[in-house]
């Protein structure tokens, strides 16, 4: 033993010792007073000044970390810890980036379930509380029974989405099996003219949509919400890709065993696509219950509003104060809209992120 | 590749330098900004609107179905209902489709589409823009032929009971509305034709806090003049508030521009000339609206972060405001509050301020019923029968007032022989009577009712003056002020004709 | 004629499946294009209204209504009152600001989620959620958090809300960031951080997703090497990511020039804080805020909107083609 090599290990053990005292004074002061006065502006100074002496204590462990393993330590292990501890770090820095991004992307979720129960008197207070003190939950029932007619909003979403996504699906399994399976003039032709669609804009059809479904008379119906959007291009694109990885003997086998066309395809291709379909199913839905612009053009009726629609331009003042926003009713109606795009994403997770990365399109 | 950019940019280059060129053409379009308001309320009638009869006028007994939509709520669907029973049994052949759409917009967004498929319905709730946007396809039914000296003004039908009915309207009939009223009907281009009749109207009148005024001694204020000056009195007694609200920035605009006599807008010419309402005499009356604003005197519903200022008449707490003028279709939200069960002020009601108190001028608002033209004239004529029949029914008009807020269009002694809707005159106070309170008010005032032509791009000129005048408060002071308004008199005309071509 | 190895049996059977999609298509997406480019450069001169009026439908019915072929709906659309150049400038100002700044953000985020092991599926999964939510609905909760709250309209805010609030535990005061007389830069910050958040997800799956297939031979040599992180993020993850970079920036820029529903989801059908509806009008907004009343306008400014981002798309394949290594 080496007297200076142990009071070099005794200063070092001060020194930390003071360092991790004081980032956790700081931190504990910092939430304490985000707890009692959030309003106070030192709060934030107090809580990055905690951190910094944090991030610092723990760099000061780091290198000299070496200082209390103690003696009998080769250059190449030392070398070797000393990569290690880099590594560490860096990925303590990771994990904080990470962090920090998932608290500012989950930020907006959480504020809006907490308002949500709010009641008016404590959304209005000057310092906004973090946890509700007192819940209220007819806002959410309010969404229900009141002018906002969420029950209603739902039910036109769900049929436009139901109905419009089952005929969808008819569509572009047929003409994706057209496409996979058979052989006709022009179909290389065709295809690439379809695939020549999708570089266009949907502004540019929507004008014209407009004129021929007001030449219908569809304006205001479910219809106007349904059919000009049955065919995706797109769709039918990622089906015959599917499709095509099916291996051709299947089609030739059963063809053999004189199944029909139609047969074979809800026998064998379905099944075997069935990924790809999901995906579909769920944009499609999603598209239903997100779509906006349209919707609010054409079918803009108590008895055909969609859901995103009903809930942009539903009045949600306080009662007797027109103008006034009952947030926390906004917030409630919001949530109900969003649980059900949560609890599919919950469930269909790895489908809905198959289909995303292949479109680059919402919906 | 490199072809290709060069393709796009070599047309879009042309394209733009096509569109420049012919920017330069437009702009030198007629602009006459220098002529007279032509006083389109003042217009003698045309004797005929195109209509003609068929043989033998109208048939009692062929059945014939029509439409009515309009955006009566459930209590005034009921007393509809009940009126077009008793229609049914004067013409048990005219069988009447009423049905609700949404609101004003909808009705009018629904009959736009139907027009294009000529598919419209008889008879709808409108107003007088979206009667010049119909008649942009000639679709609505000029009234002439039936007026007084019209056509066929002397016409009439027998019905089965053996009575004879006017089909016509009766000069008796027609002096039961109110002129004001009666005149937005044939506000359309050269004010010639009457396409609408007034259904239920509402304007605007001055709510005050009676109780303030009696304990301060002041008097409640005819004129702009005297409303400033008031309004420095009130600032001085409580300096807290703010003495003066009014709810639409659009009515104060148009409202003074027909009390000043100055342009507004034109039904007919190029697109430069219907908006006339960038001129000395509005921009001047603008400044001095800027000038009281940033004195504090007053404010407005969009100013007031878009709600109604009575909310600040009925506030109990600072900032109140003590004068406030809105809607007689929203009285009853300037019932003074209860405080312990008692009112914490009465309220009176009075004219708004004027220029010339001689003559005054209120706006006139609220739906009418206009008819649009059919293949079936017997379709016209039943159509024709019940809008006659609802508009001059004493007791339709007193049961759809008491219901709605709105006031009847027809004058008050007609009005007052209905024993329900005297009953609710009676009643007039200024805490829980304040609705029948201001009714009374209007009615009184009839001489005052005035509207603004309506055209295609009418109602986007009313929005957008209403817009001016914020963005002339937008000031923070004296100094920016011109510079402000003229920014925005310049904005507002620009989007207006943006709009219409 | 051509010559055919395998006669081509399933002619008829082939385009009865086709039908329903060649009929939709056909009304819905291949008239339109005709249709859409015919009316842009339909106008009348109407002695009515006395002025260069685009085609709209109803008035079109109208027998006695002619229609010319000419510039003037581009002219309308690109001169008198400027909404639509207010529209251009707005959308051109929030892509120009958006795309770039989500850009590097999702690159770092990938790489980043990349080297972890850990919490990889609970990060990635929490990155995604923007992505399933309701456009509309979550920007009416960023329109909350960034709007003050009063408890009667006139007095002072009770709240400066919840933004202003985090801000001002950093010695920030309270800016008013969409509420009556707020600046033209405060609303157009709002907006970039609602497109960026909202955006990050789809860059981010794209991004990991190449990140993953990216071979990693390539960064054992470099390790073998002695190459710092930073030189091999620059010199092998960039070019290897290149494709996919391009692929998001161009959907970006697609994206970025259509976008309509942030705006509506923050400010409303208005389009604007109160008092200045129409500021933050957008390529898309001016279009659907058209087509009911002059579907004259709304073609050609439909048509200019295809114009620009044909040519960003192209400019951006050019360039790409260049730096990008496949």
């Amino acid at each position: 033993m080496k007297r200076s090599e142990t009071s070099a290990r005794k200063i070092c053990i001060v020194v930390m010792g003071l360092f991790g005292a004081l980032a956790a004074v700081m931190l504990l002061t910092a939430i304490c007073i985000f707890c009692l006065a959030p309003a106070a502006k030192w709060a934030g100074f107090c809580l990055i000044a905690g951190a910094v002496v944090a991030v610092a204590f723990l760099l000061f462990f780091a290198y000299n970390l070496g200082k209390f393993a103690g003696e009998n330590e080769d250059a190449i292990t030392a070398a070797a810890r000393r990569q290690k501890i880099k590594k560490v770090l860096i990925y303590i820095g990771i994990y904080t980036f990470l962090t920090v991004i998932a608290i500012t992307v989950l930020f907006p979720f959480y504020f809006m379930l907490i308002s949500s129960v709010k009641t008016v008197d404590e959304y209005q207070l000057a310092t906004p509380t973090l946890w509700p003190r007192e819940f209220r939950w007819s806002t959410y029932a309010a969404a229900f029974t009141g002018d906002l007619h969420l029950g209603r909003l739902f039910l036109n979403t769900v049929i436009v989405g139901v109905v419009s996504t089952l005929l969808s699906l008819v569509v572009t399994v047929l003409s994706a099996y057209a496409f996979a399976r058979l052989e006709f003039r022009g179909k290389n032709v065709l295809f690439a003219l379809l695939l020549a669609t999708m570089m266009i804009p949907g502004e540019l059809f929507t004008v014209t949509n407009y004129i021929t479904v007001s030449a219908f008379h569809w304006l205001h119906t479910f219809a106007v919400l349904i059919v000009p959007f049955l065919v995706s291009v797109f769709y039918i694109y990622l089906l015959r890709q599917n499709f095509m990885q099916i291996p051709n003997e299947l089609y030739l086998a059963a063809k053999v065993d004189g199944t029909s066309d139609l047969k074979y395809l809800w026998k064998v291709m379905i099944p075997l696509s069935a990924p790809t379909l999901i995906s579909i199913t769920i944009l499609k839905m999603m598209g239903s219950w997100n779509s906006y612009m349209w919707p609010q053009l054409v079918a803009n009726d108590t008895l055909h509003r969609l859901v995103t629609v009903g809930i942009r331009q539903a009045d949600f003042s306080i009662s007797g104060q027109p103008g006034m926003t009952d947030f926390p009713a906004q917030m409630a109606a919001i949530v109900l809209v969003t649980i059900p795009l949560l609890l599919v994403f919950i469930f269909f997770r790895k489908y809905i992120m198959r289909g995303v990365s292949r479109s680059g399109i919402k919906g | 590749m490199k072809n290709k950019i060069g393709a796009i940019i070599l047309a879009s280059t042309m394209l733009c330098t096509v569109a420049v060129g012919f920017t330069g053409c437009i702009q030198e379009g007629e602009i006459n900004n220098g002529s007279t308001v032509d006083d389109l309320a003042n217009v003698p009638l045309a004797t005929s609107g195109g209509f003609v009869m068929p043989e033998g006028g109208f048939d009692i007994t062929k059945p014939v179905e029509i439409t009515f939509y309009h955006t009566m709520g459930k209590v005034l669907q009921e007393k509809l209902d009940y009126q077009l029973e008793l229609f049914k049994e004067l013409f048990p052949n005219i069988t009447v489709k009423a049905s609700k759409y949404g609101n004003y917009d909808d009705v009018h967004t629904q009959i736009s589409t139907e027009i294009s498929a000529s598919n419209q319905p008889n008879i709808a709730y409108c107003y007088g823009d979206h009667v010049a946007d119909y008649n942009v396809s000639n679709a609505v039914f000029a009234m002439n032929d039936f007026l007084p000296g019209g056509t066929y003004a002397n016409e009439t039908v027998t019905l089965e009971s053996g009575k004879v009915y006017n089909l016509g309207l009766t000069e008796a009939e027609q002096k039961m509305f109110i002129e004001g009223f009666y005149n937005e009907g044939h506000m359309f281009d050269d004010g010639k034709m009457m396409y609408m009749l007034p259904f239920a109207k509402s304007t605007e009148v001055m709510f005050y806090n009676k109780d303030f005024f009696e304990d301060n001694n002041l008097k409640v204020p005819t004129t702009w003049d005297e409303l400033w000056d008031t309004c420095e009195r009130i600032l001085e007694i409580d300096p807290e508030c703010i003495p003066f609200g009014y709810d639409s920035e659009s009515n104060l605009f148009i409202t003074l521009c027909e009390q000043n006599d100055s342009a507004y807008t034109y039904p007919t010419g190029t697109a430069v000339n219907r908006f006339r309402f960038d001129n000395e005499k509005n921009r001047a009356f603008v400044q001095s609206l800027t000038k009281n604003f940033l004195n504090g005197y007053f404010t407005t519903q969009e100013l007031n972060n878009g709600t109604y200022t009575s909310n600040l008449f009925t506030s109990l707490v600072e900032p109140k405001c003590y004068m406030c003028v809105g809607s007689t279709a929203g009285g009853q939200y300037q019932k003074p509050p209860l405080v312990n069960g008692e009112y914490a002020f009465e309220a009176g009601i009075a004219q708004i301020p004027q220029v010339d108190p001689a003559h005054p001028k209120a706006i006139s608002q609220g739906p009418s019923v206009c008819i649009f033209k059919d293949k079936d004239p017997q379709k016209v004529l039943a159509s024709w029968l019940l809008v006659k029949y609802l508009t001059t029914n004493i007791e339709f008009q007193a049961d759809f007032s008491i219901d709605s807020g709105y006031m009847p269009p027809i004058k008050m002694e007609y009005m007052e022989t209905c024993e329900a809707y005297k009953a609710q005159l009676d009643e007039a106070n200024g805490t829980t009577g304040i609705a029948a309170l201001s009714a009374k008010m209007c009615l009184e005032q009839k001489d005052a009712y005035f509207t603004s032509p309506a055209f295609v791009g009418s109602s986007k000129a009313r929005t957008e003056v209403g817009l001016l005048i914020q963005a002339a408060f937008d000031a923070q002071n004296l100094e920016e002020m011109d510079e402000k308004i003229d920014q925005a008199f310049k904005d507002a005309v620009n989007r207006c004709i943006d709009f219409i071509t | 004629m051509s010559k055919t190895k395998e006669k081509p049996k399933n002619n008829l059977r082939a385009w009865l499946y086709l039908t329903p999609a060649i009929v939709i298509l056909l009304v819905f997406t291949v008239w339109p294009i005709i249709n859409t480019i015919r009316i842009a450069f339909l106008c009348r001169w109407d002695s009515n209204l006395a002025a260069v009026v685009g085609y709209d439908y109803q008035t079109a019915m109208n027998p006695n209504i002619h229609y010319q072929f000419g510039f003037n709906n581009f002219v309308n659309v690109l001169s008198a009152g400027n909404s639509f150049l207010t529209a251009l400038g707005n959308t051109m100002l929030l892509t120009v600001l958006t795309v770039p700044i989500s850009t590097m953000l999702a690159l770092l985020i990938a790489v980043a989620l990349n080297s972890i092991k850990p919490l990889k599926k609970v990060f990635q999964t929490i990155f995604f959620l923007p992505y399933v939510t309701n456009a509309i609905a979550i920007g009416m909760v960023f329109a909350a958090m960034f709007s003050m709250v009063r408890r009667t309209p006139t007095t002072d805010p009770t709240s400066v809300g919840i933004i202003n609030n985090l801000f001002g535990l950093f010695g920030g005061s309270p800016v008013n960031w969409m509420d009556r007389g707020s600046s033209y830069w405060a609303n157009i910050a709002v907006l970039v951080i609602y497109i960026v958040w909202n955006a990050l997800p789809f860059k981010i799956l794209v991004l990991l997703g190449g990140l993953q297939s990216v071979n990693k031979q390539y960064y054992d040599a470099a390790k073998v090497d002695g190459a710092s992180r930073w030189r091999i993020f620059w010199r092998i993850t960039v070019p290897m990511l290149s494709p996919m970079i391009a692929y998001v920036v161009i959907t970006g820029f697609i994206g970025g020039f259509k976008e309509y529903t942030s705006v509506v989801g923050i400010f409303g059908d208005d389009m604007g804080p109160y008092g200045k509806p129409g500021r933050l009008d957008t390529m898309v907004g001016f279009i659907y805020n058209s087509i009911p009343h002059n579907q004259g306008k709304a073609s050609a400014a439909a048509l200019i909107l295809f114009v620009i981002i044909f040519a960003v798309t192209m400019i951006n394949l050019y360039v790409s083609k260049k730096k990008v290594h496949y």
